[in-house]
C-alpha cells in the first residue's frame, strides 16, 4: 500500500512540478477574468460624460421627451453617478439643415481648452414616423456608446408615434412592454427553483468540462506510461511493486493533478464570474452590453447533480485511462501512440456528439439506452441529470453498469499493461492483445 | 545460512515460436559471487527477469530464500540492476533515488537518507538537487547502481552491470559489487565478457541456447576442464607446426593465434607426445606450458561459435 502512495506521490508531484502544468493551471483564470471581466473594467473606466447637442427639429413635445429620456441616462456606479450626457437642446424649425452642418464643423475640435463636441443627434418629424435618428459623431464605432443612444431614444419614438395616432398614455405604456419568457424547470412533478435556461448552460457546461477533462487526462496517463516504458524504468518498478499497483498509482496520480487544476479552474471562474455578478447587482450598471448579465450569472447547482457529476467523472477517467495506458503500454513511441489511440479518442467522441442530440431530448429511448452503455454513460448521465434529475433507480442501474464495464476494461488494460510495458518492437494486432489478455 | 539464495528448478520460458529458456536449473549458495554466463541471446535476461517476477515461467519453479513468495513479494530484500538502464529524465536525482527506496518499501525518510548516503559514496553529493538528464552517461549508471543497492539487499541482481562504462567507472563498481559480496551478501550478475567474470565470481553457471552448459565453482570448472590444456609458443616453422597441431588424435582444438596458440588435447594423449612431435619439427618451442584454461576458452569450447547466435528457426514442439 506504501509503495502505491509512493507512485501516486511521485506521479502528482512531478506532474504539478512542470511548466505545463503551472501555466496551463495559470492560463486558464486568466482567460476567464480576460473574457469575462476586461470589458466590464473598460465600461467602469468610461466615466467621462458625452458633450451631445440634440438638434430638435421636430414639432410637438417629441424634444421634451427625448430630451428627459436622454438625461435620465446615467454613468458611473454608487456616489460616483452622474448624468451620462451633457446636453444642450436646439430648437430649430425649418433651419435644421444649416444649423446641423455648423454644429458639426465643432464635433471633435477642441476650442480655448474646453473639449468639443462629442456628438450631434438631430430628430425632424419625419424621423420621427420612419423611426430614423441621425447622429453625428466622433463615437460612432463605439458600439456600447450607439447602444446605449438606441435604448433610451427607441422607446421615446414608439410612443410619440403612437401619440400622435391617439393613444392614450396608458395604452403607450401598455404598448411598451416586451416578452419576457419565465421559463420554470419542472421536475418529478415539482419546481426546482431553476431556470430552463440556466439548466441548459449547466448541462452544455458540464459535457465540455466532462469530455475536455477525459480527454486531456487520459492522454496525459497514456503519455506517462509510454515514457515509463521508453526509458526503461519500468523494468525496476515492475520488480518491486506489481503492474496493476504501478497502472492505478499512475492513474490516481494524473487524476490527484487532474483534479487540483478543475478545482482552481472552477474556484476562479467562479470567484470571477460571482465577483461581477454582485458588482452587477449592486450597481446601476445601465450600458452592460445585452446578456452579458444572463451568461455571467452561475446557474444554481444542486448537491445531487455534483455528486451525480463527480461519479461519472471517476468511472469514466478510470475507464478511459485505463485504455489510454493499455494504448500507451503496447506502443513505442510517440508517433505510434497517436494512430493507436485513435479508437479510443473516437469512442469519447462519440460520446460526446451523442451528447448534443440528447441536450434536445434528454428522455428519448436513444439517451436510456446510452446511459447504460459503459463507454457512454459517463459522459451522457450528467448532461441528461443536468436538464432534469433521472429517477434514483435509472442512475443506480447505470453505475452499476458502468462499474461492471469499469472493472472489466481496468481489468482488460491491466493485462494489456503488463505484457506492454516489457515488450518492444511491432505494435501487437488486436489477436495478439487478446493473446496478452488471456496470459497468465 | 547454508541453504541456497535462488533456486531454479527446471524452468521453461516460450515465447511466440521460440523457446527462451529450456528446463534449466540453478542453484546459488549464499554468500559469494555469481556468474550468469552465456553469449547474446543465451536467455541470461529471461532467467534473470523470472528469478524477480517480472515474467512467470511456463513450467518449472524458482524459490528465493527458501521462502515462498514471488521475487516481487520479497523484493525488499533483492536489488536489481536491469540490463535496460532507465531513469526518468525530468526527476531530480534524490527524488529519483528515494523514490525507487519507497518501491522498496523503505519509508520516505528513510529513503532520502539512504538515498544521500549512495550519492555521497560515488561521488555524486553536489548533484543531488539536479535533474537527472543533466547528467552524464556514466553519472546516471552510478545513480542506478544506488539504487539497486541502496536498500542493503540480502541478494543483489545485476544484469550485464558493466556495460557500456568506461574503465575508471567499470572499476568504481566492480569495486561495490565485491565490497557487497565481502560483507557476506550474494551477488548475481550477467555477463558475456569473460574477463569479469573470471576475476570477480567463485561460482559460473554457462548458458547456451536457453540451457545450462557449464555449472558449478570456478576453479573446478577450470580444473574439470584445464588438465589438457596447453599454452604453446614457436618461433619457426609455423606450417609444420599447425600440421602438428591438426592431427585429431593427439589434439583436440587449437585456439590458434599464429606464433602461440592455446591447445587442448584429444581424450587420453599424453603432453609429452605432442612435445616430442613439435621438437622434432624444429618449431624453435619457447613456450610448452600446462595451463589452467581462461573462462575464455571454456566458454567457447562449450558454448561453440554456432551457439553464439539463437537459431531463428526453433520452434516450439
Amino acid at each position: 500500500m506504501n509503495k502505491i502512495l509512493a507512485v501516486i506521490r511521485r506521479e502528482f508531484i512531478e506532474r504539478v512540478r512542470t511548466r505545463a502544468f503551472i501555466i496551463g493551471t495559470l492560463i486558464v483564470p486568466l482567460m476567464t477574468f480576460g473574457f469575462a471581466y476586461l470589458p466590464q473594467l473598460l465600461l467602469k473606466r468610461d466615466t467621462r460624460p458625452r458633450s451631445l447637442v440634440l438638434l430638435d427639429g421636430a414639432s410637438g413635445s417629441t424634444g421634451d421627451s427625448v430630451e428627459s429620456a436622454l438625461r435620465r441616462v446615467t454613468l458611473g456606479t454608487g456616489a460616483t453617478v452622474r448624468s451620462r450626457y451633457n446636453l444642450v437642446r436646439l430648437r430649430t424649425g425649418a433651419e435644421v439643415d444649416r444649423l446641423r452642418d455648423s454644429l458639426i464643423q465643432r464635433v471633435g475640435v477642441d476650442s480655448l481648452g474646453a473639449p468639443g463636441l462629442d456628438g450631434v443627434l438631430v430628430i425632424t418629424d419625419r424621423g420621427v414616423e420612419d423611426g430614423k435618428v441621425s447622429y453625428y459623431g466622433t463615437n460612432v464605432a463605439s458600439f456600447s456608446d450607439m447602444r446605449s443612444l438606441e435604448r433610451a431614444i427607441s422607446p421615446v419614438l414608439r410612443g410619440e408615434r403612437l401619440e400622435r395616432r391617439g393613444a392614450d398614455s396608458d395604452m403607450i405604456a401598455a404598448a411598451a412592454v416586451e416578452l419576457d419568457l419565465q421559463t420554470n424547470k419542472v421536475s418529478k412533478g415539482r419546481l426546482t427553483g431553476e431556470s430552463g435556461e440556466s439548466s441548459f448552460w449547466l448541462a452544455y457546461i458540464t459535457s465540455f468540462v466532462m469530455y475536455f477533462s477525459l480527454i486531456m487526462y487520459g492522454i496525459q496517463v497514456m503519455g506517462a506510461v509510454l515514457e515509463e516504458k521508453s526509458n526503461r524504468i519500468v523494468e525496476v518498478l515492475i520488480s518491486s511493486i506489481t503492474p496493476f499497483q504501478l497502472l492505478m498509482g499512475k492513474v490516481i496520480g494524473v487524476a490527484g493533478a487532474g483534479l487540483l487544476q478543475l478545482a482552481i479552474w472552477g474556484g476562479a471562474s467562479f470567484y470571477v464570474t460571482s465577483a461581477i455578478a454582485s458588482r452587477n447587482a449592486g450597481g446601476l450598471e445601465q450600458v452592460a452590453v445585452d446578456g452579458t448579465r444572463q451568461s455571467m450569472s452561475l446557474p444554481a447547482v444542486s448537491v445531487d447533480l455534483v455528486v451525480v457529476v463527480l461519479i461519472f467523472f471517476l468511472l469514466g477517467f478510470l475507464l478511459y485511462s485505463a485504455l489510454y495506458a493499455a494504448v500507451g503500454a503496447m506502443c513505442s513511441s510517440q508517433q505510434e501512440t497517436q494512430q493507436a489511440a485513435q479508437p479510443v479518442t473516437i469512442l469519447l467522441a462519440l460520446g460526446f456528439i451523442a451528447m448534443f442530440t440528447l441536450i434536445n431530448d434528454p428522455s428519448s429511448s436513444m439517451a436510456k439506452i446510452l446511459s447504460f452503455i459503459p463507454f457512454f454513460s459517463p459522459l451522457v448521465i450528467p448532461v441528461r441529470y443536468a436538464l432534469s434529475p433521472l429517477p434514483m433507480a435509472e442512475v443506480a442501474g447505470a453505475v452499476a453498469a458502468t462499474l461492471l464495464g469499469v472493472i472489466v476494461i481496468v481489468w482488460m488494460a491491466g493485462r494489456i499493461y503488463r505484457v506492454g510495458i516489457l515488450s518492444y518492437g511491432k505494435k501487437p494486432s488486436f489477436r495478439e492483445l487478446w493473446a496478452w489478455v488471456r496470459t497468465t | 545460512m547454508s541453504s541456497p539464495v535462488i533456486v531454479v528448478d527446471r524452468v521453461t520460458k516460450r515465447y511466440s515460436g521460440h523457446t527462451a529458456v529450456r528446463s534449466l536449473s540453478l542453484e546459488v549458495p549464499a554468500g559469494g559471487i555469481f556468474g550468469l554466463l552465456g553469449p547474446n541471446g543465451a536467455g541470461k535476461t529471461t532467467t534473470i527477469r523470472m528469478l524477480l517476477s517480472i515474467i512467470t515461467p511456463d513450467e518449472g519453479t524458482v524459490t528465493l530464500f527458501g521462502a515462498q513468495g514471488s521475487g516481487r513479494d520479497l523484493s525488499a530484500r533483492i536489488g536489481y540492476l536491469p540490463e535496460e538502464r532507465g531513469l526518468y529524465p525530468k526527476m531530480r536525482v534524490l527524488d529519483q533515488l528515494a523514490f525507487l527506496g519507497e518501491c522498496k518499501g523503505l519509508s520516505r525518510w528513510d529513503a532520502r537518507k539512504r538515498a544521500r548516503q549512495w550519492l555521497e559514496r560515488l561521488g555524486l553529493g553536489d548533484w543531488t538537487a539536479r535533474k537527472v538528464s543533466d547528467l552524464s552517461k556514466g553519472m546516471q549508471q552510478k545513480v542506478q547502481f544506488a539504487g539497486a543497492l541502496q536498500h542493503e539487499p540480502e541478494l543483489v541482481i545485476l544484469d550485464e552491470p558493466f556495460g557500456g562504462l568506461d574503465p575508471v567507472n567499470s572499476q568504481v563498481m566492480r569495486d561495490v559489487v565485491v565490497d557487497v559480496a565481502r560483507s557476506g551478501r550474494t551477488v548475481l550478475f550477467s555477463t558475456h565478457i569473460m574477463e569479469h567474470a573470471e576475476k570477480m565470481c567463485d561460482r559460473i553457471t554457462i548458458i547456451a541456447r536457453g540451457e545450462k552448459v557449464v555449472d558449478g565453482p570456478l576453479a573446478q570448472v577450470k580444473r574439470e576442464f584445464g588438465h589438457s590444456s596447453l599454452a604453446l609458443t614457436f618461433t619457426r616453422n609455423g606450417a609444420a607446426a599447425k600440421s602438428i597441431l591438426a592431427d585429431r588424435s593427439l589434439v583436440a582444438r587449437v585456439d590458434d593465434s599464429g606464433a602461440s596458440a592455446e591447445v587442448e588435447l584429444a581424450h587420453g594423449a599424453e603432453p609429452e607426445r605432442l612435445l616430442k612431435a613439435l621438437v622434432m619439427a624444429d618449431v624453435g618451442l619457447s613456450r610448452f606450458e600446462v595451463v589452467e584454461p581462461s573462462l575464455q576458452s571454456i566458454f567457447i569450447a562449450k558454448v561453440g561459435a554456432e551457439a553464439a547466435t539463437p537459431a531463428a528457426s526453433e520452434v516450439v514442439a
